[in-house]
């Protein structure tokens, strides 16, 4: 139990430097530096709890942006930022990498080197279900991100 | 005729903030806010029309008696958080305050010499970036330092064909080609003890995130047009993608 969550901690640190790196990479002020990383740390850790419970990876993807575009709206009314800068650069880490590696190694099996029919028919499984999942982690993120400001945004975020 | 020509300068300044907007990665919502709060600060009017490449906005007077539409070329994209904050901050500034067109102007202008972090920074960053999205992907130390090196690699190439001028989807074709060819070669020698982590997240720094995000709020609010187009650039820029690591897969023939 307490090595699971040490190991939790690791990887939710490990979250928050890579939402970092991204911030840098768009540029975001010196100021929301601080705010990115923890949020990106309270993502990956909302996130890898979850599928530690078993959870599927698209819900608790979805759970976990949800929570950060939530909680990004509070703290762009506090640090003075829009909250675009908080959401967007936490996120990232949670790109479904693995997934689209095996989609586009299974598709390159498929049609340049695997003969046997069995084995293609596992192919196109591994296709469509790899393909699936990282397409629906995708429209997760959008989704999970977007909503949160789309409903706000009616009421701008200087009154709440 | 002064009138006029204050009504082509409030055009002009205001074409110029929603192209910095939309270059720095806004979505259409937030320009679209953002320029109907300078326009009201200024007494006038607003419409546009915003699309990938070129902006129309028509500026007119409360009573229609006078307008003037134009148009603005967009200049190449380089996403820029730091612009979007200072003009939203802008925005609300100058509208509290009740400011000149004039003072808007210089305000614009100061942002836009901002500097960017230097790119060592960047560079940097992102390589940890890149070590930390391969600790996620369960990879341990070694495979993290093939994941930070073959980043740092794909990051380099890609901002020299940047400044290069090549296309873009050419120069992510290339970084994403060089990334993956470096961490393949982890996984060719069996180094650590899941280089295929490393191979996974060497290319993640391409990942159009900002294209992808703002599409589907875009969409969610029916610009359909701008959701589409982002859409698309996103989708070749995964394509892009894919192909530089198909053809590292291709080259050392992994299964």
């Amino acid at each position: 139990m307490q090595e699971s969550l040490i190991h939790l901690i690791e990887v939710a640190t490990w979250s928050g430097f890579a939402a970092l790196g991204f911030g840098i990479l768009f540029n975001i002020p010196r100021s929301a530096m601080v705010t990115v990383f923890c949020l990106g740390f309270l993502g990956g850790f909302i996130k890898f709890l979850l599928t530690e419970f078993e959870l599927n990876i698209i819900i608790a993807t979805f759970i976990a942006v949800i929570g950060i575009a939530i909680i990004s709206i509070p703290l762009a009314h506090k640090i003075h930022h829009p909250p675009v800068i908080f959401c967007v650069p936490p996120v990232i880490p949670m790109i479904p990498g693995y997934f689209a590696y095996k989609t586009v190694l299974s598709i390159m099996n498929f049609i340049f080197i695997e003969t046997n029919l069995d084995k293609r028919i596992e192919l196109i499984d591994a296709i469509y279900s790899n393909g699936f999942t990282m397409v629906f982690i995708l429209i997760s993120i959008a989704v999970g991100i977007s909503l949160p400001m789309l409903i706000l945004r009616k009421t701008t975020v200087k009154n709440i | 005729m002064a009138n006029s020509k204050e009504l082509i300068k409030t055009t002009d300044l205001l074409l110029e903030i929603a192209s910095i907007l939309m270059v720095s990665g806004a979505n259409t919502i937030r320009i679209n806010s953002n320029i109907d709060r300078f326009v009201e600060v200024l007494n006038y009017k607003a419409s546009c029309f915003i699309s990938h490449k070129s902006i129309v906005m028509t500026v007119y007077t409360e009573n229609d008696l006078e307008s003037c539409t134009r148009v603005k070329n967009i200049p190449p994209y380089a996403i820029n958080f730091s612009i979007i904050s200072a003009i939203s901050k802008l925005s609300w500034e100058a509208s509290n305050e009740n400011w000149s067109l004039n003072e808007i102007a210089q305000a614009i202008n100061s942002i836009k010499k901002s500097k960017r972090y230097p790119r060592i920074i960047i560079l940097l960053a992102v390589s940890i970036a890149g070590a930390g999205f391969c600790n996620i992907f369960k990879g341990d130390y070694i495979n993290m330092l093939i994941a930070f090196i073959s980043t740092f690699t794909g990051l380099f190439i890609l901002q020299t064909a940047h400044q290069k001028h090549f296309n873009l989807y050419f120069r992510i074709f290339l970084a994403s080609f060089i990334a993956s060819f470096i961490a393949s070669l982890g996984v060719v020698y069996d180094i650590g003890a899941n280089p295929v982590a490393a191979l996974v997240t060497s290319i993640l720094f391409l990942v159009p995130g900002v294209p992808l995000i703002n599409s589907f709020t875009d969409l969610l609010d029916s610009n359909i047009i701008n959701g589409l187009v982002r859409f698309t650039t996103g989708l070749m820029i995964v394509l892009a993608i894919a192909m530089g690591l198909f053809l590292t897969l291709l080259i050392f023939q992994l299964n």
